[in-house]
Order: C-alpha cells, then sequence, then structure tokens
C-alpha cells in the first residue's frame, strides 16, 4: 500500500478534492488551465516537498510526498505536480534552489552526433526545465523557451514535447554526484506510483458504472463473465500497488544513495508496464462505447497509463535490462533479490 | 483509499538469519544424493526420511510452543524455511500440511492430551495429516459434502468418501468436514462440523489414485462404520464451514502458491549464465519482477496473519496471481531454453522440467480453483 495518511498527501488530497471535480481534466484539455489548482498546490509549498530545508523546502519524508502523487493521480492531475515535485528533488540534488513556478525534468545523455534532444512530459505547459545530464556529472536549470520546442504526437493529455538544447544559457548548474540509476529510480518510482493509482481510479469507475448500468434486464454486475474480468484486472491492479510500494519503500530507504533502489523501481516498471493492457482492456470492455467517448471519464486514466508505460523507454526495454544484469550474476543473487527485495549487496 | 490491503514489509535481519543454516543443510543433502529436486515438492514429493531429518534440526513445528514440541518461534520463520525448501525442491510433502495447517488447528481446538500426544510428533517429522475435503460430488461446491458423522454413545460414527486426499496413504491422521446434522433448508453452511480420524482405525479403506504422470500421490478414502470418540470432534459442532474457510483463507497465500515452479527457473539459470540473448533477458526480466512483486504480496500478508488479521480476499486474489504465475514459469523456461541445444541440457534439466509440466494442472485447482477464487475477489469489490 502507498500510506495517504500523512499530512502532506491529506493536504493534497484535500487540494484535489476542492479544485479538482471531474469536470476539471476535461476543461483542461479543452484549453482551460485550472491555475487556480497549481496556484493551491504552490501556496501550501507542496511542489517544494521533496527539496532540503537548506533551499527553502521541508525536507519531507518519501512515504508522504508519494502518498500525495497518489492523490494527484487519481484525480487525472492536469497539472504538473509529479513533474515539478522531480525537477526540484533534482535540482536539490545539486543543492540549488528549486525552480520558480513549474517545472519539468529532461534526462541527456549528452551530445549524439547533432543538437542533444530530450523528451519532455508537460513540456509545452511548465515554466523551467531542469536537466541531469550523466556526461558532465551535471543538473542544470533552464527557461522553458519557446523557440527549442517541437510539439509530438502524444497520447497523454499531459503532452509531449521535444527540445532541442542549442546554446541555451542554463539558469542555474552544478555538479551532483547523482548517477544515471539514481535519477531513474526515482522517476520510474513516481511514475509507477501514478500508474498504480490512475489504475485504481478506473477500477474503482468500472466497478461503478457496471453496477448501473443495466442489460438483459438486469445490472452488468451480476453477469459472472463481467464478475470474473474485473477480479482479474483488480488482481492486477493489486499488484502493481505492490511493486509501487516496494518501489516507493526502497527509495526512502536510500534516500542518501537512490542508486540502491533502482532494482526495485526497475521491478515495478516492468511489472507495472506489462499489466498496462491487463486493465485497460476489461475497463474498456466492461464500458463498452461509452468508455471510449471524450464525454466519459474512463480515457484520462487510460490514455495517462499508455503514455507513462513508456516513460524512459517501454517495459520491454526495461525488462531486457533487468533480465540481462540478472543473467550475468549468480542465481543465488537472484533469490536474494526476489525473496529479500536487496539486489544491491553481496 | 486503496481496495487491497497489502503493507509493504521489509525483510527482517533476525528472520534472515535462519537461511543460511538451512541453506548449507539442502545443499548437502542434494550433494549426497539424498534428494533429487523437484518442482511441486510440496504436494508431491513425500521422503518420511527426510522429514524426520529435517524434525530433528527443527525446521518443522516453528510455530507453536516447545511445551508441545515446538521451537517457539512464529509463522514468520515458517514462512523463511518453507521458501527455502521450495527453491530447493526438496521432498517436504510428507509433513507440509501437519506442520501448516493441522497443527495450528489442535492448538487452537485439541485436547491437551491430544496435543501432548501429536503435536511433538508432527514437530519430529514423524505424524501426518491429510486434508478431508473433497468428494466425489463436493468439489468447488464443498458445502455439498455428504459424509456423515453421527453422534452414537461413546463418540461420532463416520460413514462416506473423501477423495484427492493427497498423501493419504502415508498419513496417520484426516481432519475432515463432515455433516453432523442436516442443512438447514437452503442454508448448507449449517450442520458440518470439523473431526480429527485416526486413519490406522477399523472401517478406513484408502485407494490410490494415480495422476497422468504416473504418481500415486492422491487416493479414495473410505469410511464405514468408523468410530471416533467424541474428544475428535474440532472446534464448535457445527461450526466446521466458519473453520474451513478461515483456515483456506491462511493457506492461500503461503510461498507454495508461487514459487513451487522456481527450481524450474534456477535449475535453467545455471545453465544458461552467459548464454542468453536479448529476447530471452526481456522474458527474464519480466518473470523475475512478477516474482518479487507476488513475493511482496505474500510477505505482506505472512505479516498480517502473524498479526491476528485474517486478509480472506487478498490471500484468494495472490494464490489466482501466484498460480498463474508458477505455470507461466514453466512455459517462460521453456523458451529461455531455445537458447541452449537440447543435447547440452543437463538431465536434471529435463527431469525437472517434464515434472513441472505433467504437475501443473492442479495448481490451478487445489485449495480454491481459479474461479472460486475471482468469485471471491468479484464480492470483495462488491459486484456480487
Amino acid at each position: 500500500m502507498i500510506n495517504t495518511e500523512g499530512m502532506i498527501a491529506q493536504t493534497a488530497a484535500k487540494i484535489y478534492g476542492d479544485l479538482c471535480g471531474r469536470e476539471v481534466p476535461h476543461e483542461a484539455e479543452a484549453g482551460k488551465y485550472p491555475q487556480d489548482l497549481w496556484d493551491a498546490l504552490s501556496e501550501n509549498g507542496l511542489p517544494l516537498a521533496w527539496v532540503s530545508e537548506n533551499n527553502g523546502g521541508f525536507g519531507a519524508d518519501y512515504d508522504e510526498v508519494f502518498g500525495a502523487i497518489w492523490a494527484s493521480a487519481q484525480a487525472a492531475s492536469p497539472v504538473p505536480f509529479a513533474e515539478t515535485l522531480i525537477a526540484n528533488w533534482l535540482l536539490d540534488q545539486a543543492d540549488l534552489s528549486p525552480a520558480e513556478g513549474s517545472a519539468s525534468f529532461a534526462i541527456l545523455g549528452g551530445p549524439n552526433g547533432g543538437l542533444p534532444t530530450a523528451d519532455i512530459p508537460f513540456g509545452a505547459h511548465v515554466d523551467q526545465i531542469v536537466m541531469f545530464d550523466e556526461a558532465l556529472g551535471e543538473i542544470a536549470l533552464f527557461d522553458n523557451l519557446e523557440a527549442a520546442r517541437i510539439d509530438m504526437d502524444a497520447l497523454s493529455p499531459d503532452g509531449a514535447t521535444r527540445f532541442v538544447f542549442s546554446g541555451h544559457r542554463a539558469v542555474s548548474s552544478a555538479k551532483t554526484g547523482l548517477s544515471q540509476r539514481g535519477v531513474e529510480a526515482l522517476i520510474l518510482t513516481v511514475r509507477a506510483v501514478q500508474m498504480a493509482a490512475a489504475m485504481e481510479a478506473a477500477l474503482n469507475l468500472s466497478i461503478a458504472y457496471v453496477s448501473e448500468r443495466e442489460q438483459f434486464g438486469r445490472p452488468l454486475s451480476k453477469f459472472q463473465a463481467i464478475q470474473q474480468q474485473l477480479a482479474v484486472a483488480a488482481s492486477e491492479c493489486a499488484a502493481a500497488t505492490m511493486a509501487a510500494a516496494q518501489a516507493a519503500s526502497s527509495i526512502a530507504q536510500h534516500r542518501d544513495d537512490p542508486e540502491k533502489a533502482w532494482h526495485e523501481a526497475v521491478v515495478a516498471k516492468v511489472q507495472i508496464g506489462h499489466s498496462v493492457e491487463a486493465v485497460t482492456v476489461p475497463f474498456h470492455q466492461v464500458h463498452g462505447a461509452m468508455g471510449y467517448t471524450q464525454e466519459y471519464d474512463l480515457h484520462h486514466y487510460t490514455r495517462r497509463l499508455w503514455a507513462w508505460r513508456d516513460a524512459l523507454g517501454n517495459e520491454h526495454r526495461w525488462s531486457a535490462l533487468l533480465g540481462e544484469e540478472l543473467s550475468k550474476g549468480s542465481p543465488d543473487h537472484v533469490w536474494k533479490g526476489v525473496t529479500t527485495g536487496n539486489w544491491v549487496d553481496s | 483509499m486503496q481496495r487491497f490491503n497489502f503493507p509493504v514489509v521489509p525483510p527482517d535481519p533476525a528472520l534472515e538469519e535462519l537461511r543460511s543454516g538451512l541453506q548449507a543443510f539442502l545443499k548437502e543433502e542434494r550433494e549426497a544424493g539424498n534428494f533429487r529436486p523437484e518442482p511441486e515438492c510440496w504436494m508431491a514429493s513425500a521422503d518420511p526420511e527426510f522429514s524426520r531429518k529435517m524434525g530433528k534440526r527443527g525446521w518443522i513445528g516453528l510455530t507453536w510452543s516447545s511445551q508441545y514440541g515446538g521451537r517457539d518461534k512464529s509463522a514468520l520463520e515458517r514462512y523463511i524455511v518453507t521458501e527455502e525448501t521450495l527453491r530447493a525442491g526438496a521432498p517436504v510433502a510428507a509433513h507440509w500440511i501437519a506442520d501448516r495447517q493441522h497443527a495450528p488447528m489442535l492448538l487452537d481446538y485439541g485436547t491437551e492430551e491430544q496435543k501432548h500426544d501429536i503435536l511433538p510428533r508432527i514437530a519430529a517429522g514423524e505424524c501426518y495429516f491429510a486434508i478431508g475435503l473433497s468428494e466425489p460430488g463436493a468439489g468447488s461446491d464443498l458445502a455439498n459434502v455428504k459424509t456423515k458423522a453421527e453422534k452414537v454413545a461413546d463418540g461420532w460414527k463416520i460413514n462416506g468418501q473423501k477423495i484427492w486426499s493427497s498423501g493419504a496413504h502415508i498419513c496417520h491422521y484426516m481432519v475432515a468436514l463432515l455433516r453432523t446434522s442436516p442443512a438447514d433448508g437452503r442454508n448448507r453452511h449449517v450442520g458440518l462440523s470439523q473431526i480429527l480420524i485416526d486413519l490406522s482405525l477399523p472401517g478406513v479403506t484408502i485407494k490410490p489414485i494415480v495422476d497422468l504422470s504416473g504418481d500415486a500421490h492422491f487416493n479414495e478414502v473410505y469410511f464405514e462404520d468408523v468410530i471416533v470418540p467424541d474428544d475428535c470432534l474440532l472446534g464448535e459442532e457445527g461450526g466446521g464451514w466458519k473453520q474451513v474457510t478461515g483456515e483456506l483463507a491462511m493457506e492461500r497465500s503461503g510461498p507454495e502458491r508461487f514459487l513451487s515452479t522456481y527450481i524450474t527457473l534456477e535449475t535453467a539459470l545455471y545453465q544458461l549464465q552467459g548464454k542468453m540473448g536479448s529476447a530471452s533477458h526481456a522474458r527474464l526480466g519480466k518473470l523475475i519482477a512478477s516474482l518479487r512483486t507476488l513475493r511482496g504480496m505474500s510477505w505482506s500478508i505472512a505479516n498480517l496473519l502473524h498479526r491476528g488479521v485474517s486478509p480472506e480476499a487478498e490471500a484468494a486474489l495472490v494464490k489466482d496471481l501466484g498460480n498463474r504465475l508458477e505455470n507461466d514459469l514453466t512455459q517462460e523456461v521453456r523458451a529461455l531454453l531455445n537458447d541452449l541445444p537440447a543435447d547440452e541440457w543437463s538431465e536434471d534439466m529435463h527431469r525437472i522440467l517434464n515434472i513441472g509440466i505433467l504437475r501443473s494442472p492442479p495448481n490451478t485447482l487445489r485449495g480454491g480453483t481459479t474461479e472460486v477464487l475471482r468469485g471471491i475477489t468479484a464480492r470483495q469489490l462488491g459486484l456480487r
């Protein structure tokens, strides 16, 4: 389970409850950005939750913040709350001040022939962009420049924007000891929590729908074929939440060395990525045609799931990465990882 | 709000210490040729001599008090022991069921005399139990049991038949769900009771059933005017249904529900080191991610049970996911092994893979079929 009882999680849940009702994600997609929602999150300092106290944040427990991310994803957040949390976490890792306003993040592998580029979630909406450059061991903050952006075709309402970094001057930058795996651990864990939350929200919609909708003179929920489909989907949701919670617990435990949380984050990425079809297919199936209309809410979750499973590469890529690494170690090492979650120490 | 209750429980270093001694013992026994590893070892590989060795070393009876021959440890230690023996594919079937569910049942419902008599023998790896639930007319529809126990002057008189009783031919006792009074109209859950039956009593006949692999590890058990004393009624007369469903919930989430084929994967990993192609890497990564996730869920439930919470719906859900995973595992290993020419497979690899395939059908049947489990989950979702 993701702990949603903490103060930060409760505050986020309250703000989303008050200012992100079911119509808000619809309106956001129609072009009416919910500035009041973003302002409320900001005024409460929530995007700074992971920033250390020296840099103006409140150095919150990882657990508490994952609870807030859970709440935002269950509300199909149309504002870049999780992205800003990640961006500010990165800045803090280089002891830089947090972003002004909203922010997103990019991982740069270094120049590759042409100009360095990166694909950035919420790239069209955020004020600033934090870039992690492993080759230089550097984290840098940029203003979001329209000239650098190429809008890409996106599955999700979060959008996707490709940035071309062409001699842009950073607002600030600093060296960091953070490794690529440490950065991946945090990003994959945040996405895992969002995905598990979105899956459960979509499950709730499906249960409510089949309980109301009648065909052949009775609610769909009374048909065994419907019950069994949703039972299977619900078990996949439960597994997704466990995988996300294990990853969250691992990075909380290794907050000073997030690279050590990489394996549990990858496990979550792979487990959840592979279960997206196993849940979105039955959710849409039991909703019939209503489920794929724009007017209905289901797509706020299913489209995000389809987009989020591609974050930093899809589940197939990450399965292969994990499998390749484990195939080189001893079977004892694999067993230890499976049973204890300790994939690092011998 | 989250629909299911699966708290993350990190490993406990004190519990982890248990592993090394057990791993060394299992390795030694295997290398000495005292057992050949097999998938589904907890159901189908029974070796009383091996069970006695485990008993002697203190790896049975962990969950109960030394007053009754136990080890004064907990179900969490037992969890570690069971997962290590499954990993090794060791012949643990003889004592498994008694250690898992009948000893706790006797602790709850047995007389002092029964506890002193039977529990130390279970802990020593010498006394085995069979489950007495299924009947020819009562499979998934368990409430349809017809075998009767009639009150007589000095106890209960039992007539009828149980079926699919694993290991009954080597077991000393069965705990059977029996009808002790008629159903109340359509409510068949009343009038059922659990009774302890000494399988050496006159009137008990045990006939083996041979399975598709040629093994005879399950049985038909017939009762003809079998008389057991009064104190063999376990728990409340008429309370059998509630007791049994509680018991099923306890046994559905253990490591045997998702690790029973792990030996197949581990055997393949030894052979495939450095030989896997990229397609196999992806298969392996996916499999390991599922195993790790299921371990988290199963361990979570073990800790809830340890704290006295009984998460029936979560347990059903873990069994469904776990049974699918252990059968998928066998199929995935078949795919992985394409990276190695069949004439380079070890003899063990062939044997273990074949046994895994032949023993796969019961995984999704025993202890609650997939369909029954999904029904439980659907009820939890409020759909029925």
